[in-house]
């Protein structure tokens, strides 16, 4: 899943262990986030998005899980 | 984080009465074995195991002491623990579980050791291949995910 966790840290210059710090994780699983390897629980999500004072939508890109749902 | 704090006390007095095990294991083996029992298979890997567990165990108790004393290092620590991808991770390299069977039967060959040493080879081996395999696995999962 892609995210802007990257650019809203450089944004805000904040780095990934002080993020990780702050939302009760570690730098490695910011990294994995990131880098679109793993993808986070929805508590974590919102915890990330809640640090940047954003929606988790904001966040996170789901516009590949859009395409699953059949309305 | 209170919680976590008494979690991490709870541990260090398991250890140190794991610690004081391996401690007696090794003087009754320096002193108390007779020359019979030290020239077995078992013997010699009692001692190595229980040496290697004794380090490890200091190691884990001044990392926990430590975590103890410096808000900075519990909060690092609280937050390696409860990282939920490395949970994921050790769930599918079968963690806790593996570890809980290896140990019961490198335990089991411990034993068993003293009266026949094919056995405790057999059990001493599946231990280590479930541990490796266990171990493979999770350094799989952690350039995976």
């Amino acid at each position: 899943m892609n995210t802007k966790i990257k650019e809203l840290r450089k944004e805000r210059k904040i780095s990934q262990e002080q993020l990780a710090l702050a939302v009760g994780t570690t730098r490695q699983t910011i990294t994995s986030i990131e880098v679109g390897k793993y993808t986070a629980s929805l508590a974590l999500a919102y915890k990330i998005a809640r640090y940047f004072g954003l929606s988790i939508e904001e966040v996170f890109d789901f516009s590949e899980i859009d395409t699953e749902i059949e309305l | 984080m209170e919680l976590f704090r008494k979690k991490l006390k709870t541990r260090i007095v398991l250890f140190c009465a794991v610690l004081l095990l391996f401690v007696a294991i090794l003087l009754y083996n320096q002193f108390g074995a007779n020359d019979a029992v030290k020239d077995s298979l078992a013997f010699s890997f009692q001692c190595g195991f229980s040496a290697a567990g004794s380090l490890a165990l200091v190691f884990w108790l001044m990392k926990y002491r430590g975590a103890l004393k410096d808000e900075a290092k519990l909060r690092l620590l609280y937050n390696e623990e409860k990282d939920e991808r490395m949970s994921a991770i050790r769930a599918k390299a079968g963690i806790p579980m593996v570890v809980i069977l290896s140990m019961m039967l490198v335990l089991g060959g411990m034993i068993i050791g003293y009266f026949n040493e094919t056995v405790f080879v057999l059990l001493i081996g599946v231990a280590l291949f479930q541990l490796l395999v266990s171990l493979g696995v999770k350094m799989y999962y952690k350039q995976r995910i």
